[in-house]
């Protein structure tokens, strides 16, 4: 080859079709680069025959494997964190659609689910269907200080603490806040409610858990119906955002 | 099988080739890569739109697989598993008084930020070409540039210790 060859990655722009006329025009009059053509063909007769049956089945398994809430993405670096919170106030909208109904509950607490979509952020609507292994982040706004807990409850009964993932008391947040990291839905079809909670003191989660659950102890119907969660101290802002997971 | 395993199993039928031959040109040995040919693609397929998008696919799986096992090769490096770095082969384009040392780069890459190293395998490997290399890796012309010349400079220096 000389240094008008066509490289590897042109050379795989060619195996898969989609060519510069001029590398093509190249290769098919360079001895060299239709050796190197012949090669990687070779190597691609390879891969099918003996890397893709003993591999497959683990990158299959990745690509289907239901998404767990993860810890670690609230534990995330936070330069991380920042420059995520950032792409959601960048991309999310100004303000809700007209037919925007992403929150509910206290008057004086907000809560947006944002979903992450090919790269963009969009807020969603309550009740919204969406597939069961979307990636979330949310953003609150309280009426005045409080100390928050934000978690989330599915059609089986099943409570997930979501932010903050460490820690006793709840955060303590003042305003309007993206919150760092995000997660990913669990890839189980049903309903999934999004809850904020934001005591004007300290609450231990286990309090909140229990008021969840106990709140939701009659399967979906109960987490599509849930409303206030009772049972929280008295001053404590509520809201909630119902998504239905679609596989 | 799941549409996610469907979709996953066309685009590892389709793009796996490519990974396993970036794999195996940088990591010289068929068994490494081929498994890293299945790390590649673990990640790859947790970012399912970026592999549907035929406009960036390509060079957004070069990139990824030359990052992973350029990586490969520096951690196994440090841990002493390998003495040496594998012997890559310089291009045409590397310049001439590189050419007698064809393992200076790989003994080099080691010392450098990820986006160096992929823009001296680019060019000094591969052969790519400046503007490939900047679109390969969304970075300027004069980038790549700037981070070869920083290379080469430490190539020579190298040379004249050894």
């Amino acid at each position: 080859m000389d240094a008008t060859c066509t490289n590897d990655l042109a050379l795989e722009e060619l195996l898969l079709g989609m060519p510069a006329p001029a590398q093509q025009d190249h290769v098919e009059r360079c001895a060299a680069c239709q050796a190197r053509l012949a090669e990687m063909r070779a190597l691609g007769d390879h891969f099918r025959q003996y890397v893709l049956p003993a591999t497959a089945e683990a990158v299959l398994d990745a690509a289907a494997r239901p998404r767990a809430w993860s810890l670690a993405r609230w534990l995330a670096p936070l330069p991380a964190l920042a420059a995520a919170a950032a792409v959601i106030l960048a991309v999310g909208p100004a303000g809700p659609p007209a037919d925007y109904v992403g929150e509910k509950g206290s008057a004086t607490m907000g809560l947006t689910v944002f979903l992450q979509e090919a790269g963009l952020a969009r807020a969603a609507s309550d009740g919204e269907a969406v597939p069961a292994a979307a990636r979330v982040r949310f953003k609150v706004r309280p009426a005045h200080p409080c100390h928050l807990w934000v978690l989330s409850v599915d059609g089986t009964g099943l409570v997930s603490r979501l932010f903050p993932a460490a820690g006793e008391g709840g955060r303590a947040v003042e305003q309007t806040t993206v919150l760092p990291g995000g997660a990913a839905l669990d890839d189980q079809a049903g309903p999934e409610r999004f809850l904020a909670v934001c005591a004007p003191e300290p609450v231990e989660y286990a309090r909140v858990e229990g008021a969840v659950r106990a709140a939701t102890t009659g399967g979906p119907g109960a987490v599509r119906a849930l409303g206030a969660v009772p049972g929280l101290p008295a001053g404590t802002l509520q809201s909630s955002v119902l998504l239905e997971k679609r596989r | 099988m799941t549409d996610s395993r469907e979709r996953a199993a066309a685009h590892y039928r389709q793009y796996g080739p490519v990974v396993y031959r970036r794999c195996l040109r940088i990591l010289k040995d068929p068994e490494a890569a081929k498994d890293a040919t299945q790390e590649v693609f673990v990640k790859l397929v947790r970012d399912m739109a970026k592999l549907e998008d035929r406009a960036t696919v390509l060079p957004w799986i070069y990139r990824v697989a030359t990052n992973y096992c350029l990586n490969h090769l520096r951690n196994a490096s440090r841990r002493g598993e390998d003495a040496e770095l594998p012997d890559l082969e310089l291009s045409d384009q590397a310049p001439a008084d590189l050419l007698p040392t064809r393992a200076i780069a790989g003994q080099l890459l080691e010392q450098f930020d990820a986006t160096t190293r992929t823009v001296a395998v680019g060019v000094l490997v591969d052969g790519m070409e400046h503007e490939e290399v900047a679109a390969l890796l969304g970075i300027s012309r004069r980038t790549v540039a700037r981070k070869l010349e920083r290379f080469l400079e430490a190539a020579r220096a190298f040379l004249e210790r050894t």
